[in-house]
């Protein structure tokens, strides 16, 4: 059980990247390659403001929000924006995630910083497995997340003219939806969102470099296996990827865990290619 | 300018054969150490990024995997060397080999989702290296490294330092001159075709995932040259050396020269191995400025610097001006000429149906198209025309009923399959790839239909100069069928849009299809050209062709038709000639709104007013 | 809908289109149209396929950039103002080919039709009942996906949807467009209806006959460019617009 907390929280927090993917790809139809390092700052900026400032732990969270949504309208004007075509969007996007490595390892360093987590570190018991607080918390939040979603894009008349978006853009553009506005509201909320778990995740896993990169691939697969825009599909997806991980560096090794998770990519994308909740759609010409 | 425009003349492989050979003999010149080892380095790199720009390039899909077939050529060459076989030859091959099957066997998967899924797939790879490593700790060293490479020897003599850079310099010569080979040849301009529109390769005969797949295949291959002739150098390989850095490394490096280049990928490599990685501040800010490049890079440089290059080229070249617009051709000179024979098939189509969702498109339709006959297909809009079209061709699954070319029946085929078997379509849009010739376009009309391997692209084989000869005759023939051909050198993409529907023509006819669907291609022309397609299309029908036409202009089809199908909401309203439809009443009724027994009176006619409007229009 | 119906007043003059040019980047369809709409008044527009009906539509709506010529809306020029902000701005376009969003519910659609509004939730329940009164087929499918319903189910929807931004200006491209011709009279009476309430009406079909009924102002567009522009009551003779279509003089 133990490893099955820790192997769900790590889902989690992949679940929680690919909400992020999905949010940009719903609105947008573009992939943010970034959006992982997007996190990535998110984690050391808690980092920096809880253990160097010295701040409570509300403000933190506020002001990592708020500074990683400003990166992330900084990142649609030039990235995004301006380019034409598709094909250089991943290129665009892949150079402001390395960007963003970058300029974390100048400001940060190399070294794995930890977060401190709000609710202690104390691991305690659960359902015959040791949990630590800040796993549960990842879990319920991913789950939070895209219920909440869920309810905000079916209720709300911004989470209708999001999806009426994603299906017809130009239909949504007609019923007076101001629909780059729209994009791009989503991808700074989505960059906010980033910036809010940030430091959850920072908790989990240290604040370091190299977490962009690897939270980028895992949650990629964690969308994979859901199929592109489908929110609960990430939960799945997570809790997958999540646990193959911790199975895989438990009882095969520690350098067989990546390995595990490639394995789900290929065989997801070799069997079921649009994810286990998106339904094909015939192509249109 | 004299210069420039004399030397665009001759055979344009010179000038980076002269520099290949400048290279080779570097050794020769007595250069620094530092210096020469930068030269090796570079000529490594640039073969990484040569291989990306097919990929990316060519087939216009982002990879970042280089870096581990570029390590799995290493480690093969390493262990290969560790176990005695020092044979540089041997240790090529085997990594070339070890290369490409690491790239068949994530290609697979990466390709067959949409662009990111082999991007990611590919990314994995750098991930899952340095774990690969670590679990074949016992061969490769793990994260230590490999030691005990043993110098590199050519036919059991030890190889000295200067005769490795030349091993490095030939080597790296003869992949460009591959490269250049598939570039320049019916492969390079299909993959253009691809990444314009992988639908219109699908409707060239072009299997879409078979391409890409060889593209990124094949694009791993000089990535394990690289691993082997960087195994060699050092004499010591470890993980660190295959990292993310080098990943983006060489994309940047790819996007520098022009990603959809042959040489500018050995532009980049040399500009990031000698500009920026000498200086040690570029150790530090690396990342910083390969990101910061690659937005911009990706914003502006669409065409990378040997993008640019060639536009100023082509400003000093041309002298003369580039797509000549010309005088309208004369449409009379080939007019006279026989038209070959067209050996169309019989297209039958029976009881087709097709829902999308509730909405049911097409509720069982019938058609048959015959060789020497135009067959018009009509009718309102979101009647089905296109849905049917878009049957026929394979792009849309059948519900029900059959769809047969001659005996053949193709509604369980793909779309490119459906195109071989002799279905050739032109689109409403024109898709016309960037970046070749009018006659290329046409040419690549013929990719699917007559075969040459890569392999025979690359050596220029019999068996390719053969194919090549056939596809230049032909382009001509079907060129001068259209009226075209005083165009052929210019950029197709430069054409306007009426030319550019002949265009689609030509490449359509020159495949000999068994049947030819037009659709809408008279949309947007002026009446010169309506008249000039009119009468492309009725050679072809004189020829023995069948032509299935799919049009609004009704003049048009009246004039051409021998048989016309109406259809209505999804089903079959009427079919007969010409006259026969004019005449019939619902036909009148459903695609036109008019009622024949609706009261007449005088004031204003409108018949009167559309076609002297009609005329007006014309006339200007 | 009648009492809230915008204060067009009668009469006004609500777009006018003057030489007009317009198509699909390099490709140029319309190349010169002229019309008015006036409120409470229905404008035919016909021509045969591919005449530039839909083109000159989509560039008034903002969809198409406007590259010639001037569009007008209640006096101002259209040419700088965003396709979002004309539908704020009182003018509805319906697409041809039913074009609701298939995965939201009816009910969904109408909201969402609502979005300019910028109203409260319970308002923008009041107007839903309000498009419930005038279609009443759709308040008994409301809680079903859009995709569910008939084709001709879908037309009114997408109409209700555009009436729900409380149009002054509703531009309708061929309703009828694959509909049951006993349908197609369902449609145009209920186009009929709306003119009443005082919102001007630009219509595209290819239902000659049927639009003809209702129309109060016919223009006919041939090659992009207007070829007559004139009250309904003095066009006639239906037979001949066949020949016209047709073209006496192929064949």
């Amino acid at each position: 059980m133990t490893l099955i907390w820790g192997g769900l929280s790590l889902g989690a927090i992949y679940a929680i990247v690919a909400i992020g993917y999905n949010i940009v790809f719903i609105s947008s139809k573009t992939f943010n390659f970034a959006h992982a390092q997007l996190t990535m700052v998110g984690a050391f900026v808690a980092y920096t403001g809880l253990v160097t400032w010295d701040l409570p732990v509300l403000v933190v969270v506020l002001m990592a929000a708020a500074a990683v949504a400003v990166i992330a309208a900084i990142e649609e004007r030039i990235a995004i924006r301006p380019v034409g075509d598709m094909h250089n969007i991943l290129v665009t996007t892949l150079g402001a995630s390395i960007l963003l490595d970058g300029i974390a390892q100048l400001t940060w360093g190399t070294q794995p910083l930890t977060v401190p987590f709000f609710a202690g570190d104390e691991a305690f018991t659960l359902l015959g497995g040791r949990a630590y607080p800040v796993e549960l918390f990842l879990i319920a939040m991913a789950v939070l997340i895209v219920v909440a979603l869920g309810i905000y894009s079916r209720r709300s008349l911004t989470g209708l003219a999001l999806l009426g978006m994603a299906e017809d853009r130009e239909a949504a553009l007609l019923r007076g939806v101001n629909v780059r506005r729209m994009a791009f509201m989503a991808f700074v909320a989505a960059g906010a969102l980033a910036g809010f778990v940030g430091m959850f995740v920072g908790s989990k896993t240290f604040a370091v470099s190299t977490l962009g990169a690897a939270l980028a691939l895992k949650g990629f697969v964690v969308l994979a296996i859901g199929g592109f825009g489908s929110m609960p599909g990430t939960l799945v997806g997570g809790t997958l990827v999540g646990l193959a991980e911790a199975y895989a560096s438990r009882y095969l090794g520690g350098e067989y865990a990546n390995l595990a998770v490639f394995l789900i990519l290929i065989t997801i994308l070799m069997v079921r290619p649009a994810g286990l909740f998106v339904r094909t759609k015939e192509r249109v010409v | 300018m004299q210069l420039a425009r004399r030397l665009a003349g001759g055979p344009l492989w010179i000038v980076p054969l002269a520099l290949g050979i400048l290279l080779i003999l570097v050794p020769y010149f007595n250069l620094e150490y530092s210096i020469v080892r930068q030269l090796q380095l570079a000529m490594i790199l640039s073969l990484l990024v040569s291989g990306l720009n097919l990929s990316l390039g060519f087939a216009g899909e982002l990879a970042l995997g280089q870096v581990a077939m570029y390590a799995a050529g290493a480690y093969t060459a390493g262990l290969l060397s560790k176990n005695g076989h020092t044979d540089i030859l041997l240790q090529l091959a085997a990594a070339g080999l070890a290369a490409l099957l690491v790239g068949v066997l994530t290609g697979i998967p990466g390709l067959r989702l949409g662009s990111w899924s082999l991007a990611m797939t590919s990314f994995f790879l750098v991930l899952l290296l340095p774990d690969v490593i670590a679990i074949f700790k016992e061969d490769t060293g793990g994260r230590n490294g490999l030691t005990g490479i043993l110098s590199p020897t050519m036919f059991g003599r030890m190889l000295t330092p200067e005769d490795y850079f030349m091993v490095i310099a030939v080597v790296t010569v003869a992949w460009f001159a591959v490269m250049r080979n598939i570039a320049v040849s019916r492969h390079g301009t299909a993959l253009r075709v691809l990444k314009q529109s992988p639908v219109l390769a699908a409707s060239m005969g072009i299997n879409v995932f078979r391409m890409k797949l060889m593209a990124y295949a094949l694009g791993a291959v000089p990535a394990g040259l690289a691993g082997a002739l960087f195994a060699s150098l050092d004499l010591y390989i470890s993980p660190e050396a295959f990292g993310f850095t080098v990943a983006t490394t060489i994309l940047a490096a790819s996007v520098l020269g022009g990603s959809a280049s042959v040489y500018g990928a050995v532009f980049g490599a040399f500009v990031l191995q000698f500009g920026l990685n000498q200086s040690t501040d570029f150790q530090k800010y690396s990342l910083v400025v390969t990101g910061a490049f690659l937005i911009i890079g990706g914003v502006l440089l669409t065409g990378g610097l040997s993008g640019l290059a060639r536009a100023l080229w082509r400003k000093l070249a041309a002298g003369q001006p580039a797509a000549a617009p010309a005088d309208r051709s004369d449409p009379d000179a080939s007019a006279g000429d026989e038209v070959p024979a067209v050996p169309g098939k019989v297209l039958k189509v029976e009881g087709v149906a097709k829902a999308f969702g509730g909405n049911q498109a097409l509720k069982g339709v019938d058609l048959t198209a015959t060789p020497g006959r135009v067959t018009a297909l009509i009718g309102p809009n979101g009647s089905g025309k296109t849905t049917l079209l878009n049957m026929i061709c394979g792009f849309y699954r059948t519900d029900a009923g059959v769809i047969a070319l001659d005996e053949r029946q193709l509604q369980r085929m793909g779309p490119d399959q459906v195109a071989r078997t002799g279905v050739a379509r032109t689109f409403q849009t024109p898709n016309i790839p960037e970046g070749i010739t009018v006659r290329e376009a046409v040419m690549a009309g013929r990719y699917a239909g007559h075969r040459a391997t890569v392999l025979e692209a690359v050596l220029r084989l019999p068996r390719y100069r053969k194919v090549r000869k056939g596809d230049l005759a032909e382009a001509d023939r079907v060129l001068d069928l259209v009226g075209i051909r005083h165009l052929e050198d210019a950029e197709a993409t430069a054409l306007p849009l009426g030319q550019r529907r002949l265009l689609e023509v030509a490449r359509c006819l020159i495949g000999n299809p068994g049947v030819l669907l037009l659709d809408e291609t008279a949309s947007g022309l002026d009446e010169d050209e309506v008249e000039r397609l009119a009468e492309v299309i009725r050679r072809v029908r004189d020829a023995g062709g069948t032509v299935v036409l799919v049009e609004h202009n009704f003049q048009l089809v009246l004039s051409l038709a021998d048989e016309i199908v109406a259809l209505a909401h999804g089903e079959l309203m009427a079919k007969g000639t010409p006259e026969e439809i004019q005449n019939n009443e619902r036909v009148m009724s459903e695609y036109l709104g008019i009622d024949p027994d609706a009261p007449a009176s005088p004031h204003v006619v409108l018949a009167d007013v559309l076609t002297d409007g009609a005329q007006d229009g014309v006339g200007r | 809908m009648s009492t809230d119906s915008p204060g067009n007043a009668a009469d006004e003059l609500l777009l006018e289109v003057r030489g007009l040019g317009t198509g699909y980047g390099d490709l140029r369809v319309v190349w010169d149209v002229s019309f008015d709409v006036r409120a409470g008044e229905i404008t035919v527009l016909l021509g045969r396929n591919g005449a530039g009906k839909t083109t000159t539509i989509r560039a008034i709506s903002g969809l198409n950039k406007i590259v010639a010529g001037e569009v007008r809306y209640r006096g101002e020029s259209l040419a700088k103002v965003p396709a979002h902000q004309r539908v704020r701005q009182g003018i509805a376009y319906v697409q041809e080919g039913k074009r609701v969003f298939h995965s939201q519910t009816i009910e969904q659609n109408l909201l969402l039709g609502g979005y300019t509004r910028k109203l409260k939730r319970a308002e923008l329940r009041t107007e839903v009942e309000r498009i419930y009164e005038l279609f009443p087929i759709l308040a008994e499918k409301r809680a079903l996906p859009a995709s569910s319903m008939s084709g001709g189910q879908q037309q009114m929807l997408a109409i209700g949807q555009a009436l729900m931004a409380q149009p002054r200006l509703l531009m309708l491209d061929e309703p009828s467009g694959g509909l049951a011709p006993v349908i197609v009279n369902e449609v145009m009476e209920r186009v009929h209806q709306l003119k009443e309430t005082g919102i001007g009406i630009l219509l595209v079909e290819q239902a000659v006959e049927a639009s003809f009924a209702i129309a109060d102002h016919v223009t006919v567009l041939d090659m992009g460019r207007t070829m007559l522009s004139s009250p309904a009551s003095e066009v006639s003779d239906m037979t001949l617009l066949q020949d016209a279509y047709f073209g006496k003089t192929a064949g």
